[in-house]
């Protein structure tokens, strides 16, 4: 049996960005909690790259495979206000849109700054020790 | 001299979540692409499109199943949803300004009830053509 170096994570704190709402979120992936979910079209967000890269975590493309909702460390979205802003808020994973969202559609009530920040580009991410 | 119109998206249903008739009820109809992760199928009709322009405009017409809108407004990310994930969020609000990015704004009337094996489209305005 061969022994791995346990994989080290950083934090990272998450602000909205400009005309955006929610967070500040801090995303620290974990042992079995490493994916850096995009939900998004034409494949993995740069800036759920650049989470990944920051923080050690997994970028993994939502709408190619599956992972479960216990594996991910955040979701980045690109969704324009309805449907994917309040799902991932409502199983408790947190949610990174890259639109200005506020909280509104059937989900709203799932939509807390705990667990949801919107308006979110590369600028709004920082690594804390 | 005929008269056309363009078509911009010919797709048919494929699927229809468990959620969809509840917010059918409430105005909104949510649309994804055959392929999306569970978690939104639950509340999606999903569709395999045989026609995708991405050019959905106001003054266009959506056809779901028998059932004609008319199209008054086009948030600023519905095309770029439709041609990547086949994503559309449709209200019957009657709203002339989208609340939301990704809103789709037709009529205020009832939506239909979609099956598995309907088709939807979506047209521009009737032109005329030599």
């Amino acid at each position: 049996m061969t022994e791995t170096e346990p994989k080290t994570f950083k934090k990272v704190r998450v602000e909205k960005g400009s005309r955006g709402w929610g967070g500040p979120l801090t995303i620290e992936p974990k042992p079995g909690r490493e994916y850096i979910v995009s939900i998004t079209g034409g494949g993995i967000h740069p800036l759920a790259k650049k989470i990944a890269e920051l923080t050690g975590g997994i970028p993994f493309d939502g709408f190619k495979s599956k992972v479960g909702f216990e594996q991910m460390a955040c979701v980045v979205i690109d969704c324009g206000g309805t449907a994917r802003v309040g799902v991932y808020p409502m199983k408790k994973v947190p949610t990174i849109d890259i639109y200005p969202t506020s909280p509104a559609g059937p989900l709203m009530m799932f939509i807390k700054e705990e667990v949801f920040v919107s308006g979110v580009k590369e600028e709004n991410l920082k690594v804390v020790e | 001299m005929t008269v056309t119109s363009q078509l911009k998206l010919r797709t048919r249903v494929v699927a229809i979540g468990p959620l969809v008739e509840e917010f059918r009820a409430s105005g909104l109809l949510v649309l994804f692409q055959a392929g999306a992760p569970e978690e939104l199928a639950e509340f999606s009709v999903l569709h395999e499109a045989s026609v995708n322009l991405a050019t959905v405009a106001p003054g266009d017409t959506i056809r779901l199943g028998a059932d004609r809108y008319g199209v008054l407004a086009v948030g600023d990310v519905v095309n770029k949803n439709l041609a990547s994930l086949g994503h559309l969020i449709l209200k019957a609000n009657g709203l002339t300004e989208p609340e939301m990015l990704g809103d789709v704004c037709v009529e205020a009337k009832p939506l239909a009830r979609l099956s598995v094996g309907d088709e939807i489209e979506i047209t521009g305005p009737p032109q005329e053509a030599e």
